[in-house]
């Protein structure tokens, strides 16, 4: 090695060192490495193999490439469409449902009543609560034989006989939407709770100064400051329980004859019960083809993204 | 408006009377909703079958507690093996979870680039990402390398879906933290690194406990990855393990309801004496 080559490489040693000299390239790289490996471990790398089975038939015995095979006799079979229904049916119900809660609760405890901070407390628990505590609470509340609400339903006559409520073809969905609402209407009153916190006093102060009936001031004060997260609140919750999965799974698997049988709950099935991962990721590519759909109009329509960058 | 004169159908002071009870009966009526399921599984944990059940009616004035059921647990069923994994698996996604995020928080707050808007809606995608839909690939992928039925899997997968909400809370709590107390560090001639230790992750311990609570509650309340992950009964975590319980025989609503209790207290003690970090991960959107 010439000793030019040698000084010059020195130099930029040096001076590599000088502008690094508190560390912060390391820094940098502490900062960021970890969440980027993360993400190309855990996600990256799993849905691109994923999507790339899901082009094979018995991707995991003998795979013969079908192209887009599977998503032709995915979309092509109609059970596919009554499964979809059923998430929509359930996500709506969910949403809709749990939303309407936490509202109320939430222009509740709002106006300050006594105990209120006790009743804030308490709907923290349906939320911490592990779904599968949720799950047994509702099973046996709503179990035909020694269940509290058919023991009650019965004793002040208003059914003669127990009813099976979460094996029962009309009941099902209903029951898990009930139990489904338990647990997650504290997330919509946690959310519009914040959001109604942050409202300025002084505007309904003066509201009621110029004469404005409560109404008015719902109207022209609170529902404004709301709108947003409302809109979240539908479009988020309303995903995540188009992609629940473990409380219908623990609560019906799925029946009666796949009543309540979602995409989430057929994704499982397909796997683990038909063992049959050519078409189980296929379907799994479909629902991240949904959500990607969704999360585009989120995206476009509140710029969330807009708070941090 | 005719009310507010007193000329309406009913006066303003009845009318204001009203509306005082429509709130309170509101309350009421939600907290019943939300304390019965509760009051259930507690009366049934803490009294044997026996009395529970005694005349064919469920009894659920508790009149003789007993340990009776809990007793069961332990002695015929593996609820402290399924607890030790959750515990396991837990507390390494927790960690895992949290630093990832705090790193990230920092080093997304601290230093330019161009894309960061891009970064942004990744992590929000991510946040409203479907387990069940990673669960699947992560399946495959875990399988293919042999490390199913292990935690550091179980880990990995979890940690995948508490991780972007924790990195979106300590990216906004980061934002709120003025630059200037880590340039008076600098002025006085404290590294990056010693500004990082000393000044900045004192100031983000709000944050991160918050971060820290969302991903421990992700962790403990899983059902979907673990139940994907582990096939293997000794390696169940106490959700999964606990789930089958009411397909036994020899098992019925007392120690199903027992285990129930027993699961259901870190997040009692988690509403109680954390609660402030909770609320703080509400105003930035809360976690599935």
């Amino acid at each position: 090695m010439s000793t030019a080559l040698k000084s010059r490489l020195a130099a930029a040693g040096s001076a590599l060192r000088e502008r690094d000299v508190d560390g912060t390239t390391l820094l940098l790289a502490a900062c960021f490495v970890p969440m980027l490996a993360f993400f190309v471990v855990v996600w990256v790398i799993p849905i691109v193999y994923a999507l790339g089975m899901s082009l094979f038939a018995s991707p995991v015995r003998n795979p013969e490439f079908v192209g887009l095979g599977n998503y032709a006799e995915l979309l092509g079979n109609g059970a596919f469409w009554g499964f979809l229904w059923n998430s929509v049916v359930y996500a709506v119900a969910t949403t809709g449902l749990s939303l309407v809660i936490g509202l109320g609760l939430a222009l509740v405890i709002n106006q300050r009543i006594r105990g209120g901070d006790a009743l804030r407390t308490l709907m923290i628990f349906p939320y911490l609560l592990p779904t599968l505590v949720v799950i047994f609470m509702w099973k046996f509340i709503l179990d035909p034989n020694i269940g509290i609400l058919n023991q009650f339903l019965v004793d002040a006559g208003l059914i003669d006989k127990p009813i099976a409520f979460f094996s029962t073809l009309e009941f099902a969905m209903p029951a898990v939407v009930i139990t489904s609402v338990w647990k997650f209407a504290s997330f919509a009153f946690f959310i519009l709770l914040a959001r109604l916190q942050a409202i300025d006093p002084d505007l309904y102060e003066r509201a009621r100064v110029e004469g404005a009936t409560t109404w008015q001031a719902f109207r022209d004060i609170t529902f404004p400051h709301l709108r947003g997260a409302i809109l979240i609140i539908l479009l988020v919750r309303g995903i995540w329980m188009f992609n629940k999965f473990d409380i219908i799974y623990l609560s019906t698997r799925g029946g009666p004859l796949q009543q309540t049988t979602t995409l989430p709950i057929r994704v499982y099935q397909l796997a683990f019960s038909e063992v049959n991962f050519g078409m189980a990721t296929a379907l799994a590519g479909v629902m991240f083809f949904l959500l990607a759909g969704v999360a585009v109009v989120y995206f476009r329509a509140f710029a969330p993204e807009k708070e941090v960058a | 408006m005719a009310t507010s004169s007193g000329r309406g159908l009913v006066s303003h002071d009845t009318q204001k009377r009203l509306q005082r009870i429509a709130v309170y009966l509101t309350a009421l009526l939600i907290s019943v909703f939300t304390i019965i399921p509760v009051y259930v599984m507690v009366v049934i944990a803490i009294q044997s079958p026996a009395t529970t059940f005694a005349g064919g009616r469920v009894n659920l004035l508790p009149t003789e507690p007993s340990l009776r059921n809990f007793l069961v647990l332990l002695g015929s069923t593996d609820t402290v093996r399924y607890f030790v994994n959750s515990l396991v698996v837990t507390l390494g996604s927790t960690v895992l979870s949290t630093t990832i995020a705090v790193a990230a928080g920092y080093g997304l707050t601290r230093f330019d680039f161009t894309g960061k808007s891009l970064a942004a809606r990744a992590v929000l995608f991510s946040y409203m990402f479907s387990p069940i839909v990673l669960a699947i690939p992560l399946y495959v992928v875990f399988s293919t390398l042999g490390l199913l039925n292990s935690h550091f899997a179980l880990t990995l997968a979890l940690t995948a879906i508490s991780a972007p909400f924790c990195i979106w809370l300590m990216w906004q709590y980061f934002q709120t933290v003025p630059i200037a107390l880590e340039e008076s560090a600098w002025v006085r001639g404290a590294s990056r690194w010693r500004t990082v230790r000393d000044v900045v992750l004192p100031v983000a311990r709000p944050g991160y406990i918050s971060a820290a609570i969302f991903a421990f509650a992700v962790a403990w309340n899983d059902f979907t990855m673990a139940r994907v992950v582990m096939s293997r009964d000794e390696m169940y975590t106490i959700t999964v393990g606990a789930s089958l319980f009411l397909d036994r025989v020899s098992i019925g609503w007392g120690e199903t309801m027992a285990v129930s209790l027993l699961i259901s207290i870190p997040p009692f003690l988690i509403a109680l004496f954390l609660q402030r970090y909770l609320l703080q991960g509400f105003s930035v959107g809360g976690l599935e």
